[in-house]
């Protein structure tokens, strides 16, 4: 019998649901391996049966934690999908604000009837059995994890720097090129995509297990930057795991 | 030496890129870097580069590489190397990665030979070119590798309107006689002049050493191996990145893994580059973490290049080309630096630096690596404890394993991976062999899910084993700690299957708890023999269970052995944590170290001692080892 999945969605965008939509051939192979039974993007019929949750967003609220938790009951397997799920990701950001000033600025005269707190990834609040990394994630990375679930293996997913990445692609270091970057310190996985494409790594995969966060902080200063400007490259994404470190 | 002129030479490579059966890479521009990339015309062409991002190596050993495909629907298939290599020509290669594609070439035929390496290497033609320009942080002047006498198809050097050529190859010269027009021979004044330009690249590179050759190198690390301060220093600000190794021209450790596509039926295995700067390269499957800091991995990789590759090849593995330098954020990859604090440490504290004496080098070319497992199937399988199970497995082709007592397998389960496991049974069983199974990784629990009838995959044997041979009248005094029974066991029953040849046999065997004894049924019918002495132990037991034997550490077994230690070989398995102790006890019995045998566990990769995983200092536990004589690995820091 083929594994029944769902998917989820707490703060976030639902751009990495967006991407599974988007698999386009890949989605008929991947349907003959999983029967999906909840995909609110996709489709109206929703049931609690599944064996797979998929959960993308963070968790920004006390009241997101119950259902969170309601879904680790029903699933055998619960993965994050997306850097909001996997790392608290971008809405972090608001961490480092006080947060009635954010419910001001987000809700304004209405703040006092929305709740909030500091925005964390879902394993922050229930146990978390794998990960699908990125802002967005990657099509790619998405099936391969899949296919390890299905296969009973743990998905490879690296545990060192995009430089590695960067390296191979033969791309030109974005601080050579006079930019600043945090592929030095953020999980590889995503075959160096940004800076392939000229731009920066900005972290939205998370840290390595063991960063090295002071010499990358004196590389940023070495190559001009100011010591309040390399804690900011810092805090796109890595807002959590900053706090938690 | 032939002349071509400039407008010739663009008119050959026109004529090789226009004939299909020719791939041609040519140094390109990208940005204000270059690139070794196909070319479209020779006008894209930059013979005048310093240096390229990566080394041509990339079109020999890819960063990504398919060792096999495989199909388990209808039975299982698998292609390993099927089409043969395109003819590729490789213009513009600096006489510092020329050197280091010799260099690849002795790693990659050594003991196996890599037919996926030398497939490409001996479908592709080199040009070279001398330097005309040279990084600021290349050093190839120093390391002997700023001019080239072999190595090369051909060499050009570039004299203004023209191209003088130095023919290194018959290959090279039939490339010129097919494609080339207007092809001269030398005068003297052409030679003279690339003589003069060969002199001139010898001044040209900015990096100064303290020190007059490399050759004081190998001896100088050797001394420098334990001063860990110096080593910590260094390496303080390095990010883990593995910048310095994957742009490395002599850098060649990999990784191996199945990737399965959607049907999960059938996939390929890959292998991609890795590096021994990367935090989990040493990781095996259970956690263990056998390079775990950033200073001991920033020093292997300095060893790995003056020392360890030197002592086997007689070569130190760097050939000056700057990348590892110029390619690191915090500015510590750069070799020159280091080894000349190196150099002054050396002397500040009084150490003589000599030159290293030349390797007694010799290298054994066997036959090709098979990466192709064969198919074997579970005609048995034990569930023996929570974590264990023992598998007894058939090879489909009817073919025995052939092994000896202490080798191992690399086991596969198609989609998942392969992994490492040492051989249970001994030799003397024939038509099947047993592996004793933990779970630990993803291999080895999908294993377990596995039935009587599933197929898995299987390489070797591999690694040296136990030399029952030489054990041959001699007493013997078995210890093993858990799951070091298993590998223990091949040697134990063979020793038990010819027991008239050996001397008196003792076992020790210790285990946490009497639930975790492994082969327990064999364990019961031992005590009961009056020619084995056998005493296990645990080191606690539950309440619930019941243990009439001893409690306590292996080691408290040890004091209720007599053995003599002239007559005695100690053959010790077990994790890493119980050789220092056992060790420990057996030298104060006066069993003196070469009657010490030991079984080491590493990230066997490969298994034919390419991929670097399970290299601890010089020594490829895969092919040296696993088995090692205690009095051989004593010396060696990161072996116990």
């Amino acid at each position: 019998m083929k594994p029944k999945v769902a998917f989820f969605d707490f703060a976030g965008c639902e751009g990495d649901q967006l991407q599974i939509a988007n698999l386009e051939e890949d989605i008929l192979a991947l349907l003959g391996q999983v029967e999906v039974v909840s995909f609110r993007e996709v489709m109206k019929e929703h049931s609690d049966n599944y064996d797979i949750a998929f959960v993308e967003g963070s968790c920004t609220r006390l009241q997101d934690e119950d259902r969170l938790k309601q879904i680790r009951k029903n699933a055998k397997l619960v993965v994050a999908i997306g850097s909001c799920a996997t790392i608290g990701g971008i809405n972090s950001l608001k961490n480092y604000k006080d947060l009635d000033d954010v419910r001001k600025t987000v809700y304004g005269e209405q703040a006092r009837l929305f709740d909030t707190y500091a925005a964390r990834p879902i394993d922050a609040v229930i146990p978390v059995d794998a990960y699908v990394h990125g802002c967005p994630m990657t099509k790619e990375e998405f099936l391969q994890v899949v296919k390890s679930l299905l296969l009973g293996k743990k998905p490879d997913i690296p545990n060192y720097p995009v430089c590695v990445e960067c390296k191979k692609n033969e791309n030109i270091c974005a601080f050579e090129r006079g930019q600043y970057c945090v592929g030095t310190v953020t999980r590889a996985g995503c075959n160096s995509c940004c800076v392939n494409e000229g731009t920066i790594c900005w972290g939205c995969r998370g840290l390595v297990d063991n960063p090295n966060e002071n010499s990358h902080k004196e590389v940023l200063i070495k190559y001009g930057q100011t010591v309040d400007d390399a804690i900011a490259k810092f805090r796109l994404y890595f807002g959590w795991q900053e706090a938690k470190r | 030496m032939k002349i071509i002129s400039k407008e010739d030479f663009n008119n050959f490579v026109n004529s090789l890129i226009s004939d299909d059966s020719w791939q041609v890479i040519g140094v390109k521009s990208k940005r204000d870097k270059f690139t070794f990339a196909p070319l479209e015309s020779a006008s894209e062409l930059r013979l005048d580069y310093d240096v390229t991002l990566l080394p041509p190596k990339k079109y020999f050993f890819p960063q990504r590489e398919t060792l096999f495909t495989y199909d388990l629907s209808g039975g299982f298939s698998a292609k390993g190397l099927t089409a043969e290599a395109k003819k590729t020509v490789i213009i513009g290669v600096h006489p510092y990665d020329i050197v280091a594609l010799l260099h690849m070439d002795e790693i990659f035929r050594e003991t196996k030979s890599d037919p996926y390496y030398f497939e490409k290497r001996n479908a592709s033609i080199i040009i070279g070119v001398s330097m005309q320009k040279m990084s600021k942080w290349c050093f190839a002047p120093f390391m002997g590798c700023a001019t080239v006498e072999h190595g090369y198809d051909l060499m050009l050097t570039d004299l203004g309107n023209r191209y003088a050529i130095n023919v290194g190859s018959e290959k090279g010269e039939e490339l010129l006689d097919m494609y080339a027009k207007n092809v001269t021979n030398a005068l003297a004044r052409d030679i003279q002049m690339v003589g003069q330009k060969k002199r001139e690249i010898m001044n040209l590179s900015q990096q100064k050493f303290e020190f007059s050759s490399p050759e004081i190198i190998p001896g100088m690390l050797e001394k420098s191996y334990g001063e860990s301060a110096f080593w910590e220093k260094h390496s303080e600000t390095c990010l883990a990145c593995g910048s310095c190794v994957l742009v490395c021209p002599t850098c060649y450790c990999f990784d191996v893994k199945d990737n399965p596509d959607l049907t999960l039926e059938s996939g390929e295995r890959i292998r991609t580059w890795d590096g021994c700067l990367l935090e989990d390269f040493a990781k095996i499957a259970s956690g263990e973490n056998f390079r775990p800091t950033r200073p001991t991995r920033y020093r292997h990789r300095y060893f790995k290049k003056g020392k360890y590759l030197f002592d086997r090849f007689g070569f130190i593995s760097c050939v000056g080309c700057g990348r590892c330098g110029s390619n690191c954020l915090p500015n510590i990859a750069n070799p020159v630096d280091l080894f000349n604090d190196m150099y002054r440490e050396t002397r500040s504290i009084g150490k003589e630096v000599a030159t290293a004496a030349a390797p007694y080098v010799q290298i054994k070319t066997g036959a090709d690596i098979d990466y192709v497992p064969k198919l074997g199937t579970i005609v048995k399988k034990a569930v023996m404890t929570g974590m264990e199970t023992l598998f007894e497995i058939k090879l489909d082709d009817g073919t025995e394993l052939g092994h000896k007592p202490g080798q191992f397998v690399e086991v596969s389960v198609f989609g998942v991976g392969e992994a490492p496991i040492s051989i249970s049974s001994p030799p003397t069983k024939k038509g099947t062999f047993e592996i004793c199974v933990r779970k630990v990784g993803s291999l080895t629990t999908k294993l377990q899910s596995l039935k009587e009838g599933d197929k898995v995959g299987v390489r070797g044997p591999f690694g040296n084993g136990f030399d029952a041979n030489f054990l041959k009248g001699k007493d013997l005094l078995f210890i093993a700690g858990g799951l070091g029974i298993a590998p223990l066991r091949s040697l134990f029953n063979y020793v038990l299957d010819n027991r008239k040849d050996y001397g008196k046999v003792t076992l020790l065997y210790g285990c946490k708890e009497p639930r975790e004894l492994l082969f327990s049924e064999e364990m019961i019918a031992l005590a009961s023999r009056d020619d084995v002495n056998f005493k296990p132990t645990v080191n606690w037991c539950p309440e619930n269970e019941v243990w009439t034997g001893n409690i306590g550490v292996i080691t408290t077994l040890i004091p209720q052995v007599d053995f003599d230690p002239d007559k005695t070989y100690a053959i010790v398995v077990g994790p890493p944590i119980m050789y220092k102790f056992v060790l420990n006890d057996l030298k104060g019995r006066k069993l003196p170290d070469d009657h010490i045998i030991v079984s080491l566990e590493r990230r066997m990769k490969c298994g034919v001692g390419k991929c670097g995983h399970c290299q601890i200092n010089q020594i490829y536990v895969c092919k040296d080892g696993p088995v090692f004589n205690y009095s051989k690995i004593k010396g060696i820091p990161e072996a116990l």
